[in-house]
């Protein structure tokens, strides 16, 4: 068995280094070694055992420990096993050894639990602030549990601004961002271009920062979590509302009803369906091609409204609590979905047959944005980007959870690379998840739809979950803990990976592209950070600062 | 050539033809499950406050404001119609109803106030005896939640203070 295999290969290896190894299930490997040889074990797996980085975690366990908490979480997709590498450290500045340079996926996450935890990551390649906003006071670390939800620092540097990297030879920077009239999330790029090519960029996000984590571990309980995960997108909401749930219920060692679990695999394809119609819809109006984005929509819109129907909201649909869910599906509703896709499928299949032959859009979405394998490794990519890569990963089929396992599916995948070849996966990908709708229709066995939970659940458990979200692997990790909270919860939404891989995919190309790789990834961006105004009867013109425009924006009698 | 393709791509959009609805010059109807605003029946509610406590966006308040009367204030600002609190009404005082146009420039227009009248318990003075299941909907002693300020604040008290809020009813105090 490959978790056993593993274990030995490790043990040879570093011996002492472990101190403790949990296994809850042939699935996951918690492994506790000690700080010294964290880098060592990171790279071990990343490097001769080719496992996929999926996230690295800070967390403040002092109260219980002393000590601050720092994980990297590695996935064995051909094996369906999660390996987690932990570490305890402490002291006033707690540090732990970067492996950033080794494995550059994992840079934004050893990035976040310095500015979130304050977990040094010494020796990272880019220590720069990634999460906090800029006027935040050095060395107040939020997520620590001495530091209250509703905190607001006193010493707030509100005019401390962000320093970009210096500007390479000849070129010329380029504001991207924070808003763009197509997309809706806000997210700065700073490209560096030469004439129209782009030669490298420079990111600053996180503005929606809303601390959902730590609202979860302070003020809310296990069963509020769910409302709240689910509002962390707009798009692949029921996503997180499962993971979080599968989480909690693995660290408690609970099971779903049978039921539960059909219901949950229905309503996530649903929002695969929903998700990846209105993603082909944006990308072709990206391109240029409103006829689909009009058509994509139309054909989306029977979905949303069977959504409403089963769960009494076209998109939150508020499904989970721990151990279950909490809308039952009756005949009525079984009958209309399966008019839904049936419907659906024609219409989807028509439109694929128009569009795949459409040498226009082929024109436009091929070489574009293109991820190289060796790429989607190194950066962790996730979803039709990885898939559209030739690299076959899907969480549904490796790391099979709900009731994945008990239906047929293909996964599919292109190797093309290019933004092309993710259109055609998430095109295809929608007659995958009517399939998987079908079958689970036909197949759902009756029964309750939540378990009954009569015992508090156990504190200081650990669990995992993945969940394959429209535009990749969602992944949670949770720690339990006390007063029906959890201690941690943190959440990595596969745009994370995705983002992170930006800056490669748009080396080299030209400007006009930057706008349709962004959008294949499915994220945001754009606009400059002033605004020029003209007055009409002066013809004189005057351009406003960032400052001045948001003293402008503050004052109250506009 | 991708002509056939252009072709095709047209007869789909002609086949669809024109599918906007007239709303909002005729109404939308809403399926029956629907999770619009949620309507709290003060012929129904028996003050348990399982709704206040289980509250994701913590929007509903308890406030006793003596021994007898008990206020409940759904504030409707930042409530998402998740409908937790109607899943746990133990007397189904709450519907999601199927209001969903709740725009307005005055807030309390989406908001509701219930003042309850409390049974008085012979033995503990509280409205419930113990076991019951209103026990796990963690009910205990009096709440005081700041209604002025509307603000959620989730502390109990075993004996209420001194001061009366209310004029015309006298409170018994340990």
């Amino acid at each position: 068995m490959f978790i056993l295999h593993l274990l030995n290969r490790l043990q040879e290896r570093f011996g002492d280094g472990i101190s403790r190894v949990d296994m809850t299930s042939d699935e996951r490997l918690y492994l506790y070694v000690k700080p010294a040889v964290l880098r060592n074990v990171c790279v071990f797996l990343f490097d001769t055992m080719s496992a996929r980085y999926a996230v690295g975690i800070g967390a403040d366990d002092t109260p219980y420990s002393g000590k601050y908490q720092v994980a990297h979480n590695f996935a064995f997709d051909g094996k369906n096993l999660f390996c987690s590498v932990i570490t305890y450290v402490d002291g006033t500045a707690p540090e732990v050894d970067s492996i950033s340079d080794r494995i550059p996926a994992a840079n934004w996450s050893e990035r976040e639990f310095y500015d979130l935890v304050g977990v040094r990551a010494a020796g990272h390649p880019f220590p720069k602030r990634l999460i906090l906003p800029d006027g935040w006071p050095d060395g107040e670390h939020p997520l620590r549990k001495d530091v209250p939800w509703n905190h607001v620092p006193e010493n707030f540097h509100s005019g401390r601004e962000y320093e970009f990297e210096r500007l390479p030879e000849g070129c010329v920077a380029v504001p991207f961002g924070p808003f763009h009239p197509t997309l809706d999330e806000p997210a700065h790029f700073r490209l560096y271009v030469e004439g129209e090519r782009i030669a490298g960029c420079e990111y600053r996000g996180f503005m929606a920062h809303r601390g959902i984590e730590k609202l979860a571990e302070s003020v809310l309980t296990y069963n509020e979590i769910p409302m709240m995960a689910e509002r962390i997108c707009g798009i692949c909401g029921c996503v997180h509302n499962v993971a979080y749930a599968q989480a909690v219920e693995e660290a408690a060692a609970l099971s779903p009803t049978k039921r539960a679990e059909y219901i949950r695999t229905i309503m996530l394809e649903v929002e695969r369906l929903h998700s990846h119609l209105l993603w082909v819809g944006l990308a072709c109006h990206i391109a240029g091609f409103d006829t689909l984005f009009m058509q994509s929509f139309r054909i989306r819109e029977p979905v949303m409204r069977i959504a409403e129907k089963i769960t009494g909201n076209r998109k939150t649909y508020a499904l989970c609590v721990i151990g279950g869910v909490r809308w039952n599906l009756d005949e009525d509703a079984c009958t209309g979905l399966r008019r839904v896709i049936d419907n659906l499928e024609d219409e989807w299949r028509g439109v694929v047959a128009a569009v795949s032959k459409d040498k226009n859009i082929q024109r436009r979405t091929r070489d574009v944005g293109v991820a190289s394998p060796g790429l989607v490794k190194r950066m962790g990519l996730l979803g039709p980007v990885a898939r559209a890569s030739g690299i076959c990963i899907d969480a549904r089929r490796d790391h099979p959870y709900a009731a994945y396992d008990e239906v047929e599916f293909d996964v599919i995948v292109r190797e093309s690379c290019d933004v092309w070849a993710r259109i055609l996966v998430r095109a295809l990908e929608v007659f995958e998840s009517i399939r998987i709708i079908r079958q689970c229709l036909s197949k759902m066995p009756d029964g309750p739809i939540a378990a009954e939970i009569t015992d508090e659940l156990p504190s200081a458990r650990t669990g995992i979950s993945s969940v394959e979200a429209p535009r990749g692997e969602a992944h949670h990790f949770v720690i339990t803990g006390e007063d029906n909270k959890p201690r941690r919860w943190r959440v990595r939404a596969p745009t994370y990976q995705n983002l992170q891989g930006i800056p490669y995919m748009i080396k080299d190309q030209t400007l006009s592209d930057m706008t349709l790789t962004l959008g294949s990834i499915d994220p945001c961006f754009s606009c400059t950070d002033r605004v020029e105004t003209i007055d009409i009867r002066s013809c004189s013109h005057r351009v406003y600062s960032g400052r001045e425009l948001e003293s402008l924006v503050r004052r109250k009698d506009k | 050539m991708s002509l056939a393709a252009k072709i095709k791509e047209v007869l789909i959009c002609l086949r669809a033809g024109r599918v906007t609805l007239p709303y909002p010059f005729e109404p939308a109807t809403v399926p029956k499950a629907f999770r619009g605003r949620p309507i709290f029946d003060v012929e129904r509610c028996v003050g348990c406050a399982g709704c206040a406590n289980n509250c994701p966006a913590r929007e509903i308040l308890v406030e006793d404001v003596c021994q007898e009367v008990r206020i409940l204030k759904y504030l409707g600002r930042r409530c998402t119609y998740c409908g937790r609190c109607a899943d746990l009404c133990p007397e189904n005082a709450i519907t999601m109803s199927n209001e969903f146009e709740t725009a307005t420039d005055e807030i309390s227009d989406v908001g509701q106030t219930l003042e309850l009248f409390m049974g008085t318990c012979q033995r503990c003075g509280r409205c419930f005896t113990s076991p019951t299941p209103l026990e796990e909907l963690k009910l205990k002693g009096y709440r005081i939640d700041d209604l002025m300020n509307e603000r959620w604040v989730f502390r109990s008290k075993p004996f209420l203070n001194e001061e009366k809020t209310v004029d015309d009813i006298d409170i018994e105090l340990d």
